[in-house]
Order: C-alpha cells, then sequence, then structure tokens
C-alpha cells in the first residue's frame, strides 16, 4: 500500500537538519535527535564510550541541574530515553503539545553546553551505572555475551563493528572527564545531529522552534570519515566455542551481509526471513517442526552503514539432540536455499509479514520519529518511511536466490556456540 | 570568536490540549458475544482481542499449565488444516496470530494489515473453535515448555519471580505456582487434556472482542458475526474469584543461592489492591511512580543516582483479578547486596510516613498527561479494553481513573500505601548466598532461608 506520512524538511544554517512531520492524531509531540556517532566511531582502548557519554546527557547541561531532563519533562507528561548502538546515538521524548519548547530547550542546552556540567562525581556515578547495565544485561545472564562474541568473531580486529557498543569493564574504567571534553567536541553539534518532530504541530511551527533553540548553536562537530572499505564474505567457517553453565545448547550462526539500505541487503534480508525468520521457515518447519531437534529459530539481519551488515541465527537445539547435528542441518538448508531459491509462497509470506512489521513500527508517533531519524541521519533519505516498502516489494525472487548464494552459504559462517557443561550428547 | 548566543529563558508548560480516551462503539451479538470497536483513523494495523474470562482454579491440580498449553497449540492445527498449512496461511496474509492465559483468563490476539481482516478472523475463529490439539505438536509444545522452564531457572529476574509467588502465597492457592505449570504438571498433559479443556472453557459465555484501529469503511459488527456469530457455549466456575491468600509465614527473606553471580536480583512485595480498591486505583498508579518509576524516583534517586549501585529498580502496584500486590524488583551489583537491601527496604518503609505536595503532583501529572500517547495506538488500546473485559470492565474504567487522578494529593497518597503497607515484606535474593547470606541475615529484617538454585 502506497503510505504518505508527510514529511518536511529544512537545514538551518548551522548544518542541523530538521525534519517536521505533521500529525494531529494525538495532542503529542515526539522530539527526537539522532547524533551521527555511535561505537563504530569510538577508538582502542575507550570501547563502550559513546554509550557511557549518552548517560551523561542526563547529568546536567549549563541550564539544567542533573537528573532535571527525567524529573521535569516526565512531571510535564514526558516519556523519554536514549540508545546507542553501533552507528549513532540518539534521544527521545514525547511530550504533550505545550512541553514541546521545553522539551527543546533543555534538548539544545545539553547537546550545545554539557561541558559546563560535566565532573568527575558524574562521571565515576554513571560510570557505575553502566557497568551494572553491562552486568545485568550482559555478565549476569545465561548466553548474555553471545552477542559480543559474535561481533568479534565476525569482523576482524579493529573494524567498526569488532567490539560491542556495551564495551569493556576496562575501558569503562579507563574513562576520563578529559575523554568526555574530546567526545563532545569532535562528534556532537547542529552539523552532525538530526531533530525530527513528529506530532500535533505544522511544519512551520516545528522549523521556527528549531531555529528559536537550535539556531544559536555552532556548527561545531569535526567532519565525519567516510564509511570504511566493504568487507567480503568470510573465506572459511569460523568457530567459537563456549562451554558453560547454561540450560541448553544454543547456536549462533553469523554471516556477513551488504551494507543496509541497499537492493542486495533487502534481497539478502528476505532470505534470511524465509531460510529461518518466518514460522514457516525453512530451518522451523525441518529443525522445530519436524525433526524436533530444535526448540526455538530466529533469524533477522541487522543493517549497518560501515562496509557490511550483520546477519544473525539463532537455534535452541532441544533436549537429548546434538549440536553439531543440528548445525549440519541448519548448513544443508541453507545450500538448498541458495540451490533452489524462494517458492512464491515464501516471498508473499516474507513481503506480507514485513509489511505489518513495518505499519506496526509507524503506528506510533515515536517508532515513526525513530525511523524518519534513522534513514536521515544514515541513508540520507527521510522519506525512506513511506518507500521502503515499495522498495522492498521490487526486490525479485532471483535476487534474493542470489544474495544467498553469495552470503549465505555454510561456507562463509561463523558460529559461536554456547554449550551445557554436562552435555550428555557430546 | 566566540560565536553570539542569545540567552534564552527555559519556557514555560502551557496546559495540555483536552483529550479522551478512544470512544468505543459496543454491540451485542444474536448469540449474546459483545463486541467492542475502537476506530482511530491512520491506525492501519488492526488490533483484534478475543478475552475469554477463565479462572486458573479451573485447571485440574495434576495438569497445571494445560490453559498455557491449550493457548499455545490453538493455531497448530485445526479440523480443517494441518499446523503448517494454518502457519502458511497467517503468515501469507501477514496476520500475526497469538494466545495467552492469565490468572483471570485467555487472550487470544490478532494483528493484521487492514485489507486482510476478514481473512484474518476467520482463521482467528478457526483456531478459537476448531483446533485439533494434534499428537506431534502438543508433545513439541510440551518439550518447548520444559526447556523454557529450564530457561527461566537460569535467569535472576525469573527465578526471583519464580521463588516470589511459593514464597509469599498459601501453597494452597492456584496464585503460588506458575501459570505455565510445572515440570511435574506439564510433562502430564495428553492431547486428550486439552480437548477436554478447551470444549470446557474457551466458551461463548462472557467472552468480549475488542477491535481497534482504522476502520473507517468496516462494518465491524457484521464482520465478527460472519466469523464468531454461531459460537456458543457456556462455563462454571467452581470457585468465586477469590484473593489468593498469603502464607502465613510470607514475611521472611528468600535467598536463592546462585554462586558466582556479579550481581544480586531482590524481588520484594508485600499486598496490594485491585482495581476495584476503595478510594480508587488512581492512587496506586501515582504511588508506583512516585516510589520506583523513574530514575529519579524514590529508589532509583540513592540506588542508582546516588550510589551507583544499579541499572534501575522498579515498583508498582501489580492488580489481579482479585486482589493484588506491591511489588518492587531489579539488580544490584553484588557486593553491595547487603547494603542496598536494608536501603532499598528503608526507602519502602518510610514511605509510610508520608509523600511531599511536590512528588505527588509530579506523579499525578506524570500518570495523566502521559495518557495520549500511551493509548494512541491500536494495540495499546485493544490491550487495556481486552485485559479489563476479563474483570468485568470497560475502559470507562480508565476514564474514570484518569479524571479521578484530579483528587489525588499528598494525603491521598499517603493513606492508600497504608491501606495496604505494613511493612510485613515477602523479599526475595537471587545471588552468591555463600558471601551475602550471612550479611543479609545480620540487617534482621526477617528469618532468612537459603534455597538452592
Amino acid at each position: 500500500m502506497p503510505l504518505n506520512y508527510e514529511i518536511a524538511e529544512r537545514t538551518l544554517a548551522n548544518g542541523l537538519r530538521v525534519i517536521v512531520s505533521e500529525d494531529h492524531s494525538v495532542p503529542n509531540v515526539t522530539v527526537d535527535l539522532w547524533v551521527n556517532v555511535g561505537s563504530r566511531h569510538e577508538v582502542e582502548g575507550r570501547t563502550g564510550f559513546a554509550h557511557l557519554f549518552e548517560h551523561l546527557m542526563f547529568q546536567g547541561s549549563r541550564n539544567v541541574a542533573s537528573g532535571e531532563h527525567f524529573s521535569v519533562l516526565m512531571a510535564a507528561g514526558g516519556r523519554l530515553n536514549a540508545t546507542t548502538w553501533f552507528d549513532r546515538t540518539n534521544y527521545f521524548e514525547t511530550v504533550p503539545r505545550g512541553a514541546m519548547d521545553l522539551a527543546l530547550w533543555m534538548e539544545a542546552d545539553r547537546h550545545g553546553h554539557l561541558l559546563d556540567a560535566v565532573n568527575q562525581e558524574n562521571l565515576d556515578n554513571q560510570r557505575d551505572v553502566v557497568k551494572e547495565e553491562k552486568r545485568q544485561r550482559y555478565d549476569n545472564m545465561p548466553y548474555g555475551n553471545a552477542l559480543i562474541d559474535v561481533y568479534a568473531v565476525i569482523f576482524p580486529k579493529g573494524h567498526p563493528y569488532h567490539h560491542a557498543t556495551i564495551g569493556s569493564m576496562q575501558d569503562l574504567d579507563a574513562a576520563s572527564v578529559q575523554d568526555v571534553h574530546e567526545f563532545f567536541r569532535l562528534h556532537y553539534g547542529p552539523d552532525n545531529t538530526v531533530l525530527a518532530l513528529v506530532g500535533d504541530l505544522t511544519p512551520d511551527e516545528g522549523f521556527v522552534a528549531a531555529e528559536k533553540y537550535f539556531g544559536p548553536l555552532p556548527a561545531t562537530a569535526a567532519a565525519r570519515r567516510g564509511p570504511v572499505e566493504p568487507l567480503a564474505t568470510l573465506s572459511a567457517p569460523v568457530r567459537d566455542e563456549h562451554i558453560e553453565d547454561v540450560p541448553a545448547d544454543r547456536l549462533h550462526i553469523a554471516f556477513r551481509l551488504p551494507v543496509d539500505d541497499t537492493p542486495e541487503f533487502f534481497a539478502s534480508s528476505l532470505a534470511m526471513d524465509i531460510i529461518g525468520g518466518l514460522a514457516t521457515s525453512r530451518l522451523y518447519r525441518r529443525l522445530v517442526r519436524g525433526e524436533q531437534s530444535a526448540v526455538s529459530v530466529s533469524a533477522n539481519a541487522m543493517g549497518f552503514v560501515d562496509g557490511i551488515s550483520l546477519g544473525l541465527m539463532v537455534i535452541d537445539v532441544a533436549d537429548g539432540f546434538d549440536a553439531d547435528a543440528v548445525e549440519a542441518a541448519a548448513c544443508e538448508e541453507l545450500v538448498r536455499f541458495a540451490e533452489q531459491g524462494p517458492t512464491e509462497i515464501e516471498m508473499e509470506s516474507a513481503l506480507a509479514q514485513t509489511e505489518r512489521g513495518w505499519l506496526s513500527s509507524l503506528a506510533s508517533q515515536e517508532e515513526r520519529a525513530d525511523h524518519i531519524c534513522h534513514f536521515a541521519t544514515l541513508q540520507g533519505d527521510a522519506g525512506y518511511i513511506n518507500t521502503f516498502l515499495d522498495r522492498l516489494g521490487e526486490v525479485s525472487a532471483d535476487q534474493v536466490q542470489q544474495a544467498a548464494a553469495r552470503w549465505l552459504m555454510p561456507t562463509s559462517r561463523a558460529v559461536v556456540a554456547y554449550l551445557k557443561q554436562d552435555g550428555d550428547t557430546r | 570568536m566566540t560565536p553570539q548566543e542569545s540567552v534564552l529563558e527555559r519556557p514555560e508548560v502551557s496546559p495540555p490540549k483536552p483529550w479522551s480516551f478512544p470512544d468505543a462503539q459496543r454491540s451485542e451479538l444474536a448469540n449474546g458475544l459483545a463486541v467492542v470497536s475502537y476506530d482511530i483513523p491512520g491506525q492501519y494495523v488492526i488490533s483484534v482481542r478475543l478475552a475469554v474470562p477463565m479462572l486458573l482454579e479451573r485447571e485440574p491440580r495434576d495438569r497445571e499449565g494445560v490453559a498455557t498449553i491449550m493457548a499455545r497449540t490453538l493455531d497448530e492445527g485445526t479440523a480443517r488444516h494441518t499446523a503448517e498449512e494454518f502457519a502458511e496461511l497467517l503468515e501469507r496474509k501477514g496476520i500475526a496470530l497469538g494466545a495467552g492465559v492469565s490468572d483471570s483468563g485467555l487472550i487470544v490476539d490478532l494483528d493484521v494489515p487492514k485489507r486482510h481482516l476478514t481473512e484474518a478472523l476467520d482463521l482467528l475463529s478457526q483456531a478459537v473453535r476448531e483446533p485439533a490439539f494434534p499428537e506431534n505438536e502438543v508433545s513439541r509444545h510440551v518439550k518447548t515448555r520444559l526447556a523454557e522452564i529450564d530457561q527461566e531457572r537460569a535467569v535472576p529476574g525469573q527465578r526471583a519471580a519464580m521463588e516470589f509467588i511459593e514464597t509469599y502465597f498459601d501453597a494452597r492457592e492456584r496464585a503460588s505456582r506458575p501459570t505455565a505449570g510445572t515440570k511435574a504438571t506439564i510433562s502430564a498433559i495428553t492431547p486428550q487434556d486439552l480437548v477436554v479443556f478447551h470444549a470446557a472453557n474457551v466458551v461463548l459465555s462472557g467472552a468480549t472482542v475488542v477491535v481497534a484501529g482504522d476502520l473507517g469503511d468496516l462494518d465491524i459488527v457484521s464482520q465478527v458475526e460472519h466469523a464468531l456469530g454461531s459460537w456458543t457455549g457456556a462455563a462454571v466456575d467452581a470457585v468465586e474469584p477469590h484473593a489468593a491468600v498469603r502464607s502465613v509465614d510470607a514475611a521472611r527473606i528468600a535467598f536463592v543461592d546462585r554462586p558466582g553471580s556479579v550481581q544480586t536480583e531482590f524481588y520484594v512485595g508485600c499486598p496490594g489492591p485491585d482495581r476495584r480498591v476503595e478510594g480508587g486505583w488512581a492512587a496506586y498508579q501515582v504511588l508506583g511512580f512516585v516510589i520506583g518509576g523513574s530514575p529519579n524516583a524514590r529508589v532509583d534517586a540513592v540506588l542508582r543516582e546516588d550510589k551507583g549501585f544499579t541499572y534501575g529498580i522498579r515498583s508498582g502496584f501489580r492488580p489481579r483479578r482479585c486482589g493484588g500486590m506491591f511489588l518492587t524488583s531489579g539488580s544490584v551489583r553484588a557486593d553491595s547486596t547487603v547494603e542496598a537491601l536494608g536501603l532499598l527496604l528503608d526507602i519502602l518503609d518510610k514511605a509510610r510516613e508520608g509523600f511531599t505536595a511536590e512528588e505527588t503532583q509530579a506523579g499525578v501529572d506524570f500518570i495523566g498527561k502521559t495518557a495520549p500517547g500511551r493509548y494512541a495506538t491500536a494495540d495499546t488500546v485493544a490491550e487495556e479494553a481486552a485485559g479489563l473485559s476479563l474483570e468485568g470492565l470497560t475502559t470507562e474504567f480508565t476514564t474514570a481513573t484518569l479524571l479521578a487522578l484530579a483528587e489525588v494529593d499528598a494525603s491521598a497518597l499517603a493513606a492508600a500505601y497504608d491501606r495496604f503497607v505494613s511493612g510485613e515484606w515477602t523479599v526475595v535474593v537471587v545471588g552468591d548466598a555463600g558471601l551475602y547470606a550471612e550479611g543479609v541475615r545480620g540487617l534482621g529484617r526477617g528469618e532468612v532461608t537459603v534455597i538452592p538454585a
């Protein structure tokens, strides 16, 4: 179906790209800022820094006290947070229309004048908080470090995606106030930021407000480097095995994929869905429903910008079955898919499920703002939300087969296996 | 040269524009099925929820979890289609169909792009009315649930929740055991158990269909009539809904030993109200926010922002069909276990002394002014309506509760907290008992029992 969400765009003199999407369905505005800096920009010895920095953005700035960003906006009816990922960092709040100016004023204060408030005490405190985030989400969880292992084995040392956004405890410990100053000066500034305003406002109201609060900020960010050289597929399988105290054997089968926002990425993404993402996928039919050698299978394509993307399949091996045999069966299916290509029904299913997922994700203002910023920041086109489904629909079955044959062959897989300590089947 | 910067005053916030929860259109089909629809323009994915009230006490004691396995296998083969055919019919039309059970009933949920709503309702009807429960699929879901139990035991937060209900509720209560069953009860489940349970319980009486989304040119009532107009059946509960009784020795500390844990998980609770509580539900929403709903709430202001012990700990009142609980949960750095637990219980106890006008107002404003955004999408509206219908409530309750926020002041908050919180906490700790159980015992906050993981 053709989508026609309103998109109006203007760039301020200082380089801030402002995108307004008018939608009066509820009396709210989502204020979303994407800064083109993520863990891919981190230097050796400072992994995890982009994310730690994001936490410091809530600890006050020139005219905002520590913690006020949460307390003041929440009391005004705001729901807010921030996230950091390989490619970017984003800051967002959804507020009643009458609090939009306050939100913009607070955002401009921290995006322009954070360093006035940074000190050793709030760095130490948020370093502790981030270390607890890492323990909670990774170190104290079964399989918690599996994704970190996947990135490390499939992308070479020194590559922007070799290390996870959460970083290492050692590097978090090493972060200094001086690092915060340097990071801010290098990466933050209106010329490296996209601002989306989505909701109960007109484009003119949005542009005027953006100019009022962000217009005075100078363009300060350093020029972005170009994308790193594309990586080829792995030339031979790589394996990383962990014998741990986990409840069941779990296989993470990873592939390098083409960069995001290309027909080849879309094709490989559809191939991942058909091989392992759908409830009617090849692997689900064979391993979960048929042999019942796996309890679950998932597959998805994560699009990145720096020369490569990631395809990841995760298989939970059923009790009493051999992980190696399950992996071999999965490899057979990969080869078969590359030889046969998708059926008509598989293409129809993958497109239909993607369509529903896409429309659901555009249903709320905040997620719509997120998509708008994402594609404006990383791919350039703020109107992507309206055209994505049509572009995906142009991908042919042949292209899906070709993408699988090029990117999803067993010979170019990286496997991170978490195996039970007392596994009786090995 | 320093760029010239105009000094802008912090902007004032102007009052929110009027907003109300989306209007419901209510009808009843000839067979008695309640149909509630919400037309929300611009919501292109339609959310359908079929809510069937059903107390978990209807499960046989030795087959607990049968309702959950039944919910998970409704679409795994029907009278007309195999499991695989059914999955294909769903996916080709971009339909997501799922089902789950809570202490108050079964909810079948369906999300579908608008143009495929008719086919989707037909498939929902087949899953609900004609499930075949094939042997192969049932045994697969039994094994999947057994594997899931192993996973739950390994994840500290879930392990804590499991231990909590066992410690908190009287052992005679269904609520003291997992909704989705234990290894012993799940292992015993056969296809015949599902057939019997389904026939007796997934029936028309008391059921509600909720449809939300961009319904502009659709005749929802006739579409639902077409799919479910000939559905029949009634069920009787052997027991009346009742507030599950707390165990007589619930006020104690259960320490689940998880050697080598780099964090310690806390799960702290005491009785709370259900939504029909005298004095109104609104104050309890505000309390959850003020005590543990944000990085600046009472708990995290100390444990996160001051001490740096945690990524975040959350509190909230959790209503059940009858009665409810006040729960606080989250994890802290292992070597802060003893100090953090002491501080946490002090914060929860000290709240009995009352709340400031400022924090009360911040909580009232957060709950009230975020409502338009929290109920902006088809799925959140449908979810709210379906959940309430299992308790015999409608979204008029949501509207009334939001209006009642205007009456919530600091004294109302204190009275609401005082009505349920007496300082008799059930505490579950999941962490390295060898290192920290003695220290926790030393806090003098209750008898400590160490339980193997």
